[in-house]
């Protein structure tokens, strides 16, 4: 993984000494509230309910284990001995005191971590696929291109007040596990009719209260022009985007009011200035920040039988490897999905003890480094199949190996009302309700794959438009209420879910969505997932059943 | 009001900020919000003293930026300081290769001079209660930086 020089240690550690400046003179009186709270969001730090929640940036989900027993450490030490994993693969600390962040973020910075620009009208932190550089779709690792992103945009000068938000995804081939099509700008490697690879590049994609899916804004982009070209978009953005009202602020309203063909005129135009700058990207150093991404020097005796007789043996062993780990594409290897969704805890959830221990897994297993999901679970991405019973043990002693990954039970779940200021409903005892309702594991792996995505409001943090299902926690006068939309995903074939019916109490949800499970087993083909079904009989067929059992 | 050109306290400036109503009264050096400059070209045409130009992201500054070298200062105006419009306008005016003065002015303090003398700014305005001395040491608060920029266009790999 990237690793820094001086120039990177030294910009976090000026920016740590400018944000204890900047605290000091807010305790002090001697900056508004206003502005201090931009200047605190440009660093993580949002004020919540009960306190100030602190958001730590994990670059494209990458950390190496001395990072994680670091979070361990400041969670442990400056808040209550947890953290919580987001759809942006940052953590999150949600009881930090205000008047010691910069002590937490001078921490960081001694492993390389920082909380730059993960909140704020900023470009944020630039997320990826979490199999990146070791599946074999993969056309290029996409990483090396987000390390270039995220150095070009930190601290960029003419981009920390804009109109609001911005996020950037990057996808390596055609697999889409980014979600990339729901971002303010989705990259996709791609190879040109010629051979040469570069990027698809889409525009005005996101989520929250207009769900918009990205629109293709140039078919082929060559990698030398992905800085320019971004700049471009960005400035264009930056100039014309909305000002007045903060819900129609996002690059998606600017392309939609414009259309996708104008606004590309205007970023063409813009683009036509820039090309030929310095934003271009040399070739060498293109491949300076690959060779920090270099795939592993992998045991090329590691067995591919080598745990055959052990899934035989152990069932347990057997449904946890099927479940919860995936192909690698280094033969005698495995991909390890630590599953942050156990039983009855909120999803994303870590404990500074369950940190420790797959950051002491990662440095004996799976060459010291861990990735984060934007599912919220982490992945231990090069396991030797020899290895994974040990590997298994440990993670199950710590409760982080419930076999259900890529089940409902493998929620995505915002903290909700619980902790969050904008929610409008609980989240958590909602899960924990459903997660009672399907306990059986046997009837989770007969249903198969199904995203489940549970947002407290409509800024949609846990992306609840795009999941199989999704539910979406609304305010009646003053009740909570839960909405749930169909068909929604989040993959290359991307699709905004449809609304079932009227909002649901908290009681009813598991009711309601056991019976749109009830029409998917009765309506499947032999092996067809709950998504493709769907597709095929359409939401009517789910409204029918659903609100004819109702009565 | 507190006045930084070049990384310094500067005394002594001549320009005064103009509006609909003090336009026809004040003499000397004047900066004129563009609509009304636009509006009232040809009087100006016979003033006395010094005319510069304020802009805002609202103006349009297609023409400006055809020949931004008529005039010696250019104020850009931050009307709330999350408008950052400003700082793509500066670097448009750098790139069509304006040479005087770019102003801030409006909501400007402490904590975003940096990004706009990297965006192009060499002047700043900022209101009494809103300035220090200790505002002159913001530009060194971070020494390094990532990108180009009007200050410098070179990525760090190319420095």
């Amino acid at each position: 993984m990237y690793q820094y020089n001086e120039v990177d240690q030294k910009l976090v550690d000026e920016r740590v000494e400018q944000y204890r400046d900047q605290t000091r003179r807010y305790l002090a009186g001697e900056l508004p509230e206003d502005e201090f709270l931009a200047l605190r969001l440009m660093n993580g730090l949002y004020v919540q309910r009960h306190a100030p929640m602190l958001r730590v940036a994990i670059p494209y989900g990458l950390m190496n284990s001395a990072q994680l027993r670091k979070l361990a450490h400041v969670a442990r030490k400056y808040d209550r001995g947890y953290g919580h994993f987001t759809t942006r693969t940052n953590l999150q600390l949600n009881w930090p005191k205000l008047e010691e962040v910069p002590d937490i973020l001078a921490e960081l910075a001694e492993v390389q971590l920082h909380a730059i620009q993960t909140s704020g009208n900023c470009i944020r932190n630039t997320t990826t696929d979490h199999l990146a550089g070791v599946n074999v779709d993969e056309i290029e690792d996409p990483r090396p291109y987000c390390e270039i992103i995220r150095q070009w945009s930190t601290l960029h000068p003419e981009f920390a007040f804009l109109p609001r938000k911005f996020k950037i995804a990057v996808t390596g081939g055609p697999q889409d596990r980014a979600a990339s099509q729901v971002h303010d700008i989705g990259l996709h490697i791609v190879r040109n009719e010629a051979g040469d690879v570069g990027f698809e590049v889409l525009v005005g994609g996101g989520l929250g209260r207009t769900p918009v899916i990205g629109k293709q804004i140039r078919e082929f982009l060559p990698k030398e022009d992905l800085l320019s070209f971004l700049e471009a978009i960005i400035r264009v953005y930056n100039l014309n985007g909305r000002r007045d009202n903060k819900y129609k602020a996002r690059i998606k309203i600017l392309v939609q009011a414009m259309g996708i063909d104008k606004f590309r005129e205007l970023v063409e135009a813009e683009w036509a200035e820039i090309r030929d700058s310095e934003l271009k990207l040399p070739e060498t150093e293109i491949s300076r920040v690959q060779n920090f991404f270099k795939p592993f020097e992998y045991d090329s005796n590691a067995a591919d039988d080598a745990v055959d007789t052990l899934l035989a043996e152990n069932n347990d062993f057997r449904v946890w490897y099927e479940r919860n780990t995936v192909a690698h594409k280094v033969s005698g290897y495995r991909v390890v999905v630590v599953s942050l969704k156990p039983y009855l805890k909120p999803a994303g959830d870590m404990t500074s003890e369950q940190m420790e221990a797959v950051a002491d897994l990662a440095e004996s297993y799976s060459f010291g480094e861990i990735r984060g999901t934007h599912n919220q679970n982490l992945v231990l991405a090069d396991v030797k199949k020899s290895d994974l019973l040990a590997v298994w043990q440990v993670l199950a002693d710590n409760n982080l190996a419930r076999p259900n990954i890529g089940t409902l039970a493998d929620m995505t779940v915002c903290p909700g009302g619980d902790f969050c200021a904008l929610a409008n409903a609980k989240t958590l005892s909602v899960a924990d309700r459903i997660n009672e309702k399907f306990e059986d594991l046997d009837y989770l792996y007969d249903l198969g794959d199904i995203k489940l995505n549970f947002s407290g409001c409509i800024n949609a943090c846990a992306h609840h438009h795009v999941g199989n299902i999704g539910l979406l926690g609304v305010d009646k006068k003053g009740e909570d209420w839960y909405q749930i939309t169909l068909g929604g995903r989040d993959d290359e074939q991307a699709a905004l879910g449809k609304v079932l019916g009227k909002a649901v109490s908290a009681e009813e949800v598991p009711n309601v969505l056991e019976k749109v499970l009830n029409v998917y087993v009765e309506h499947r083909n032999e092996g067809e997932s709950f998504i493709d079904t769907f597709q095929r009989i359409g939401l009517a067929t789910f409204k029918e059943n659903v609100n004819a059992t109702a009565h | 009001m507190p006045l930084l050109i070049n990384r310094q306290p500067a005394a002594n400036d001549s320009w005064t900020l103009v509006n609909e109503e003090t336009l026809s009264s004040t003499g000397g050096d004047i900066i004129v919000p563009l609509a009304l400059l636009e509006a009232n070209a040809d009087s100006l045409q016979d003033r006395k003293g010094r005319v510069a130009v304020q802009i805002n992201g609202d103006d349009n500054i297609d023409a400006l930026l055809e020949n931004p070298n008529q005039y010696e200062l250019i104020a850009i105006d931050f009307p709330v300081f999350r408008d950052g419009r400003g700082f793509s306008l500066a670097r448009l005016l750098k790139r069509a290769g304006f040479e005087g003065q770019i102003r801030a002015t409006g909501d400007v303090a402490h904590d975003r001079l940096t990004f706009m003398e990297r965006c192009g700014f060499n002047a700043f305005e900022i209101s009494e209660e809103r300035y220090s001395d200790e505002s002159l040491a913001v530009f060194t608060e971070v020494s390094v930086r990532y990108q180009g920029a009007a200050d410098d266009p070179r990525p760090v790999y190319h420095r």
